[in-house]
């Protein structure tokens, strides 16, 4: 069974059809690298699968239960978790704050433990905060964690992102264009994450232009254009498809 | 199916934000208890003022500027918790203090309501519209419901009384607010770092990735709302307490945008600059006594000044003395 099965999905936005009939699975452990020309509803998809676009027909299915119409939060806590296209942090917290945020569903407190201050509140607060230091340490940034994220540089912003949206271990993480705006040594440094955290099984769907890291990290790729499914297959194949070389040629 | 594992390292080199021990906030309340001592009655009674103003403030801040939400319905808060103390004193002749709690749980009832518009998704200039209409409505109802709350003329208040002990002067009443002061501010405190607090403002800078990262968006405005009205009913309950006569006029607009400068000149979203703001805007007047006739334009002058070099208010002010005074919202 896919960890994350995609079937004949559509979204319409009024008359347009943002995505049309796409379907695409991803497996535990693989990293899917969704690439097309802007428009084409890469985004949209991704929205599709965490819940913030509606779907007009088709199903999507996550460890085999059909997950399209819950809400965001609902998604998120089945353990899809994503990044966003235009940066998610939560500006005027910490980057250690906003990893906590992201450990929200793990710091499982009541309100009345919290208003007490009881130890075992006290306790689930300082370990969610140890472990959201470490995650942070882990990914080389730690030196940044009380910093508001609004402060960061954009290549911090964005791993603090991803590090947030993994905090909880998800199965399955969405990435849109994470890539965007990271100097070329924060590059290596993403792929290294992808690859470190695809080989501990997570499912990875990425949205990316940069074709050599995709190239250099997607087991499959899958490539859209005006909301179609135009190729899917492995990228040295993707490379020499002429669908997609059209799809970029035309718009590029 | 078995869970990926991001495994973190056992320890932890990351340099910490230096901290401030957390009992030395008990050295203020404990600093401020001789304080009856020094003052006659009027100063006392400012003084006893301000510990009004500081739930009051903090509930309102909890909305305004944790959540990050236009809503302008704190003094329907304050009113409700008035006259919920105010009717359960007069009408079934319940000491006051057995009256704070009521207030408190009948603000956090009105907040639960205030909050269904922005639960619909009402936003910004629209939200802040249908929640003015709110507060004004329950004024409506405090000059039309003549028997419950004696209408335009309101009602007088019994002197408080807690445990039996009748505060019949302000020195007496002071212990009781301080109590309550720091009872609202320590909660208050413990809300904002905790994950509930830290879902209310992951609300404010983006709603959408924090229902990405698992939080129910509406049941956590629902939260703040109803938090802020309990803290500021109890809040309303105090100022029953202190002033003794209950009107429709004290839960006016002009209350509202007094409660208002008190958050904006502490500092949206920080609980010391609540408590500072409350200290500040209550006492300025009395500085402004030698200058008779120009009270308004000197209080004016004063929230202009503070808001155009201060905008995130007083709180900024001492955050940028020291690092050890800037907000975390967490626990390590
Ligand atoms: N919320 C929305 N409302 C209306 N149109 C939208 C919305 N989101 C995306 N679109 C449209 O859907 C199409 C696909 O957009 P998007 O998924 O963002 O593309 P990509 O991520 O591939 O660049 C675009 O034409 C865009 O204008
Ligand atoms: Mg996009």
């Amino acid at each position: 069974m896919a960890l994350l099965e995609i079937d004949n999905v559509t979204v319409r936005f009024g008359g347009l059809t943002a995505v049309d009939e796409v379907s695409l699975t991803v497996g535990a452990g693989e990293v899917c690298a969704v690439i097309g020309p802007n428009g084409a509803g890469k985004t949209t998809l991704f929205n599709a699968v965490s819940g913030n676009a509606a779907i007009g027909s088709g199903r999507i299915l996550f460890q085999g239960e059909p997950i399209h119409g819950l809400l965001p939060h609902q998604i998120s806590a089945k353990g899809v978790r994503r990044t966003f296209q235009n940066g998610g942090l939560f500006g005027d917290l910490t980057a250690l704050e906003n990893v906590l945020v992201g450990l929200h569903a793990r710091v499982e407190s009541g309100i009345l433990g919290v208003l007490l201050a009881s130890p075992s509140a006290r306790r689930i607060e300082t370990e969610a905060t140890a472990r959201a230091r470490a995650l942070l340490d882990l990914m080389e940034i730690g030196h940044v964690a009380d910093q508001p994220a609004a402060q960061l540089s954009g290549g911090q912003q964005r791993i603090v992102e991803i590090v947030r949206a993994l905090a909880t271990e998800p199965p399955l993480l969405l990435l849109d264009e994470p890539a965007v705006g990271l100097a070329p040594h924060m590059r290596e440094q993403l792929v290294s994450i992808i690859r470190r955290l695809a080989g501990q099984g997570i499912g990875i769907l990425l949205i990316e232009h940069a074709i050599e890291l995709v190239m250099s990290v997607a087991d499959r790729v899958v490539v859209l254009n005006y909301g179609k499914k135009v190729a899917d297959a492995p990228p040295a194949a993707v490379r020499a498809d002429k669908n997609v070389l059209e799809a970029y040629l035309g718009h590029v | 199916m078995a869970q990926p594992i991001v495994t973190p390292g056992p320890t932890s080199p990351t340099p910490r934000a230096p901290r401030l021990p957390r009992w030395l906030f008990w050295l203020i309340p404990l600093a401020l208890l001789p304080l009856p001592l020094y003052l006659d009655q009027y100063r006392q009674y400012v003084v006893n003022l301000i510990l009004v103003y500081v739930p009051v403030a903090i509930g309102f801040n909890v909305v305004i500027g944790n959540l990050g939400l236009l809503a302008f319905c704190n003094v329907a808060f304050f009113g409700i918790g008035a006259y919920t103390s105010g009717v359960l004193a007069l009408k079934l002749g319940l000491p006051w203090w057995v009256t704070i709690l009521p207030a408190g749980l009948m603000g956090a009832l009105a907040g639960a309501a205030a909050s269904v518009p922005a639960l619909r998704g009402v936003r910004l200039f629209y939200l802040a519209i249908m929640t003015l209409a709110f507060g004004e409505l329950l004024r409506w109802v405090y000059i039309r419901w003549v028997p419950v709350t004696g209408g335009s003329f309101g009602m007088s208040v019994p002197p408080p009384n807690v445990f039996g002990w009748v505060l019949d002067n302000e020195g007496h009443k002071y212990y009781a607010f301080l109590a309550l002061a720091v009872i609202t501010v320590v909660l208050t405190d413990r809300l904002l770092r905790s994950r509930f607090g830290r879902a209310f403002m992951a609300i404010k800078d983006n709603e959408q990735a924090a229902a990405a990262m698992g939080i129910p968006t509406d049941r956590y405005i629902l939260l703040a709302f109803a938090w802020s009205g309990f803290v500021v009913g109890i809040g309303g309950s105090m100022y029953a307490a202190l002033i003794g006569h209950i009107t429709p006029i004290a839960f006016d607009l002009t209350e509202l945008i007094l409660q208002f400068a008190v958050v904006m000149v502490g500092g949206l979203g920080s609980l010391t600059g609540s408590v500072l703001g409350a200290a500040l805007i209550t006492t300025a007047p009395e500085f402004f006594r030698p200058f008779p006739g120009f009270l308004e334009l000197l209080f004016g002058v004063l929230i202009v000044l503070v808001i155009l070099f201060l905008p995130r208010g007083l709180a900024s002010l001492l955050a940028r003395l020291h690092p050890l005074f800037v907000d975390r919202y967490y626990r390590d």
